[in-house]
């Protein structure tokens, strides 16, 4: 943009350009599930005579609570850096709406709902509730099997584009709760549906920071249809799971070297050492080259940089969106001076996809990191784990 | 016409107008004259008249609706762009775009007909430019930019860059527009002394008709329905310039040569 | 002219200026390699450290010739564009040309998935939509302005262009998936690094000929300076300048979207920096120093872009506007005059 053109002539440019940016960072955020550094929010204090506390021990951004007559969800960071906590109310069918301010009040079991990210369809098949999904925006790209098949027989309406929601289908299915997602307070389409009568509910589970954490919220999804239950025993054995891999790789005596990411034009863009994909690797018993940073998203480095710190890393983990060792090369003949490249180990999850090309790591990685953890083990450590097919994660074609 | 004489430059019951869109608009039919060397010839008519479109037409701007133009003997049509730009220059009415050109450059540009591809001066370009800016006594101005002159300075040296061109005739449309009284008669005294000294046909386009009818060698009368073309004593006694404009307000005095307002 | 042996003086300086900046620009970038190693790697010695070598040779040496290129190429053709139309606003991006080069790349990079048809994006075949694009909308604006004196009208059309192929890129991106889409996005934040010797290759003879058509051109241009009339009575084809004009700008700004982005300033403003610099609207001189002042100005913003020392880089298309906008306005300021 011109200096001219920016500040006097063309402010459609200018607008192109912050759509640019806004797109580059959801880009960013699906990539890599940056989780950008935030202040801690403290859990609420609770009081055990009134009421009973859900256990939520890895996710730190939602409590649950059993009221008397209605359990209470508190969203402590709905997006990083959030001002303010939402407190939504859970009410059986046909009881009054307890006194008090909430940001929605919703009844349940909930019998017909909208979601808005790919990441919240696996916990609703986890908890068998696939059925009551009556609208998701941009359909197109849901690779979870049931809910696949549902929206290929038109039962789950399509809703338009995430950013913006096709508001009159939404007001015309009107579903019992609309489980958002929000990068800030400024969504309008979520308000004009709150002003129908709708309950908007943030679900922050791409804010959260550990791989735990985030499968975590399936906990949150729980009370909405009465199976709290349910979703105690599921993540229970996923913890299980988790640890147990975690403590076979590291028991491994090697500690293999790994760089990540990949570079568009000359900048690198790899995961922050306190990030989401930084834990992984550090619980798959790898030594990630940039794990003395702190950054829990994402870093972009310059060539140089990367070139020189990780031209020896033994493997080379989720280099963006290559499939293939050939267009690597296309994007720059430099990658080819990697020992990673050379040894051929380089993982990638791109190539796993689900019956319309979605990405299954996009989708489910965030509530499965017992799976993702073991693909990584499984390559990183070839003899920890013989008997195991990776679900995410392949060999670069 | 005359089989002896070459004109440098013959028009040849030439009509004049604008099509547009298929319409023809004919603003003046069936003019023909003979222009030789030497000759310093003004063309008045009121405004609206054609004076103008007959210059443009004369340069090829615009296409004739008929008619023959001729400069030198050979027909304006089978003149190519290169080879007409070594028979006739123009100096267009009103300024130039800004730019940094220095008034020895513009002179310079005159040149461009007869250098190489990438347009440098050769030893006699350079003497061309040097024999224009000392005949217009431009030598104290010759670094200045275009934009620091003076429009008078301006149409002196647009009028050099027209002479460097070494044409046999110059079209001046309107060249004392935007000038005082004095630069008015200073700018068609100098043409005058032009004419004479480099031998070159000099048509121009004015509005001041008693100076042209002092310093003019023949003049162009172009009215609604008459064409003229004689010496300027030879107009007056024929009455000619009482044609030229409606009578309610001026009348033409034949003693001075000059419009009176009706008192 | 009398000048020319100042102007002489003056070209002996910018030349030593560009090469002294090429040095300084390979010398510095985020890792850190001592001068007597990067003159070493340049002579063709052995570095005490391969993976340095790789750095300079691989990484640093295309990136300081691309930026050059991309100085030349920008700053001449937005010369073009001011000339052609007689416009000191005019440039690349002001007329939309940049934006008719950015709807090639997204027609090839985001629309071929819209068609269903896998279209191979090499550099090459990315080069020739960037340029077809840039040359349909200067040709576009050519026969809307071709009859329309007013300067200004012929800048409102450009943006209007420019507006019209951003609407389409627009639409695309809706429709695009999400790889194609982030390969556009993050072509369109632009960069000079990641060129591969054979595409620097490609890249200087794409803008070696679109140089040689602005020379073909100079003459034209000078008479262009007196308008466009007294260009045809001094024998100028304006017609066949135009398409002379046209090529070597859609070759030279399409190229440069195509395989560097789109970059700002530099097409406005390296024609003004140098006319002030110079004090001349002689393309014979103008030309040439227009090429030498883009490529410093390119090589200067690059050195900071990288930010040597630090591990990141900025995006070099904020640094052309944030050094040279100022470096305008200064300018204009004290001279208060705009020229062609």
């Amino acid at each position: 943009m011109t200096f001219v053109s920016k500040t006097k002539l063309n402010t459609f440019d200018f607008m192109k350009n912050i759509k640019a940016t806004f797109l580059s960072v959801s880009i960013a955020l699906s990539l890599l599930f940056l989780t950008v550094s935030c202040s801690e929010k403290t859990k609420k204090e609770v009081t055990p005579a009134v009421s009973q506390t859900i256990e939520v021990t890895y996710a730190k951004g939602f409590t649950v609570e059993n009221k008397d007559t209605y359990t209470l969800i508190t969203v402590t960071k709905p997006w990083p850096n959030a001002d303010r906590t939402f407190t939504y109310a859970l009410i059986p069918k046909g009881t009054p709406t307890p006194t008090g301010e909430f940001d929605a009040v919703v009844q349940t079991p909930v019998e017909n709902l909208v979601v808005t990210s790919t990441t919240h369809i696996p916990s609703l098949e986890a908890l068998a509730v696939e059925n009551t999904l009556v609208g998701f925006p941009d359909t197109q790209y849901v690779s979870s099997p049931k809910t696949r098949a549902r929206i290929d027989n038109g039962l789950v309406k399509e809703l338009g584009i995430n950013e913006s929601i096709n508001t009159e289908t939404v007001i015309d299915l009107d579903p019992d709760v609309v489980i958002g997602f929000s990068i800030n307070n400024q969504n309008k389409t979520y308000a004009t549906l709150q002003k129908t009568g709708i309950p908007v509910v943030y679900n922050g589970d791409w804010a959260e920071e550990t791989p735990l954490g985030k499968a975590e919220w399936i906990k949150f999804f729980a009370p909405f249809f009465n199976k709290e239950k349910e979703a105690d025993s599921i993540f229970s054995h996923i913890v299980t799971e988790y640890n147990n891999a975690k403590q076979l790789a590291a028991a491994s005596n090697t500690k293999p070297t790994v760089v990540s990411g990949a570079m568009y034009r000359d900048v690198w863009y790899l995961p922050g050492g306190r990030s989401w994909m930084a834990q992984f690797l550090a619980d798959a018993n790898t030594q990630y080259l940039w794990s003395d940073n702190n950054d829990t998203g994402s870093l972009s480095l310059n060539f140089e940089t990367v070139y020189d710190k990780a031209i020896n890393a033994d493997f080379w983990l989720a280099p963006g969106q290559f499939t293939a060792y050939s267009q690597l090369l296309d994007e720059s003949a430099s990658y080819k001076n990697f020992k990673a490249f050379k040894n051929k180990n380089i993982y990638t999850f791109s190539n796993t996809k689900g019956a319309t090309g979605g990405l299954l790591y996009y989708e489910l990685a965030p509530s499965r990191p017992d799976l993702v953890l073991k693909d990584l083990i499984y390559f990183t450590h070839p003899n920890v784990l013989t008997n195991y097919t990776p679900q995410f994660f392949k060999p670069l074609e | 016409m005359s089989t002896t004489t070459t004109y440098t430059l013959e028009a040849n019951a030439l009509s004049i107008g604008y099509t547009h869109k298929n319409e023809i608009t004919t603003i003046a039919e069936n003019l023909s004259f003979q222009l030789q060397k030497g000759e310093l010839i003004g063309l008045v008519g009121a405004n609206g008249m054609g004076k103008s479109t007959l210059l443009k037409t004369l340069c090829g701007m615009i296409p004739s609706l008929g008619g023959v133009v001729t400069f030198n003997g050979k027909q304006l049509k089978n003149y190519t762009e290169q080879n007409l730009a070594k028979e006739l220059s123009i100096v267009l009415t009103g300024a130039i775009p800004p730019s940094n050109l220095t008034v020895s450059e513009i002179i310079a540009l005159g040149r461009q007909p007869y250098t190489n591809w990438i347009g440098s001066l050769s030893k006699q370009d350079k003497a061309k430019v040097i024999e224009v800016i000392d005949l217009l006594k431009l030598s104290s101005l010759k670094h200045k930019k275009s934009y620091e002159l003076s429009d008078g300075q301006l149409q002196k040296v647009l009028l050099g860059r027209a002479l460097a061109q070494d044409t046999s005739v110059i079209v001046l449309d309107e060249p004392t527009t935007h000038l005082d009284i004095y630069h008015k008669a200073y700018i068609l005294k100098l043409l005058k002394e032009v004419a004479h000294t480099t031998q070159k046909t000099i048509l121009f386009s004015t509005h001041e008709i008693d100076l042209a009818i002092q310093l003019c060698d023949q003049m162009m009368i172009l009215t609604k329905d008459n064409f003229t073309v004689d010496q300027p004593c030879n107009l007056i006694s024929k009455g000619s310039f009482n044609d030229l404009f409606p009578k309610d307000l001026i009348h033409f005095d034949q003693t001075t040569g000059s419009f009176r307002v009706h008192k | 002219m009398p000048k020319s042996f100042s102007y002489k003086t003056i070209f002996v300086g910018l030349a030593l200026i560009i090469v002294l900046g090429m040095v300084v620009n390979i010398s510095l970038g985020s890792v850190h390699i001592p001068f007597q190693e990067v003159l070493k790697i340049l002579t063709g010695q052995e570095a005490s450290k391969h993976t340095w070598a790789h750095i300079i040779i691989q990484y640093r040496l295309p990136k300081a010739i691309t930026a050059i290129l991309t100085g030349f190429g920008l700053s001449v053709s937005g010369l073009l564009m001011q000339t052609l139309f007689r416009n000191p606003l005019a440039g690349p991006f002001v007329l939309g040309i940049s934006s008719g080069a950015g709807l090639g790349v997204a027609l090839l990079v985001m629309g071929g998935s819209l068609l269903g048809v896998g279209i191979f994006n090499s550099s090459f075949s990315l080069a020739i939509a960037a340029s077809l694009g840039s040359f349909i909308v200067l040709l576009a604006i050519l026969l809307v302005a071709r009859n329309i004196r007013d300067t200004m009208a012929i800048l409102i059309i450009g943006l209007m262009f420019g507006s019209l192929t951003a609407a389409v890129v627009n639409i695309l991106s809706y429709f695009a998936s999400m790889e194609k889409l982030q390969q556009y996005v993050f072509w369109n934040l632009g960069s000079l690094g990641n060129l591969s010797w054979p595409q620097v290759a490609l890249f200087v003879s794409i803008i070696f000929i679109g140089l040689l058509c602005t020379l073909f051109s100079v003459k034209g241009l000078n008479a262009l300076l007196l308008g466009e009339q007294y260009a045809i009575s001094m024998g100028v084809s304006v017609k066949k300048l135009r398409y002379i004009i046209m090529i070597a700008t859609s070759l030279l700004a399409g190229s440069i979207t195509a395989f560097v982005g789109p970059i700002a300033f530099i097409g406005l403003a390296v024609p003004h920096i140098t006319r002030m610099l110079l004090k001349s609207s002689n393309h014979f001189i103008l030309i040439p120093a227009t090429m030498l002042i883009g490529g410093i100005v390119m090589l200067f913003c690059d050195t900071v872009a990288q930010l040597p020392g630090s591990q990141l880089t900025l995006p070099i298309n904020a640094i052309t506007s944030i050094i040279g906008a100022p470096m305008v306005i200064w300018l204009l300021l004290r001279k208060r005059k705009i020229l062609l």
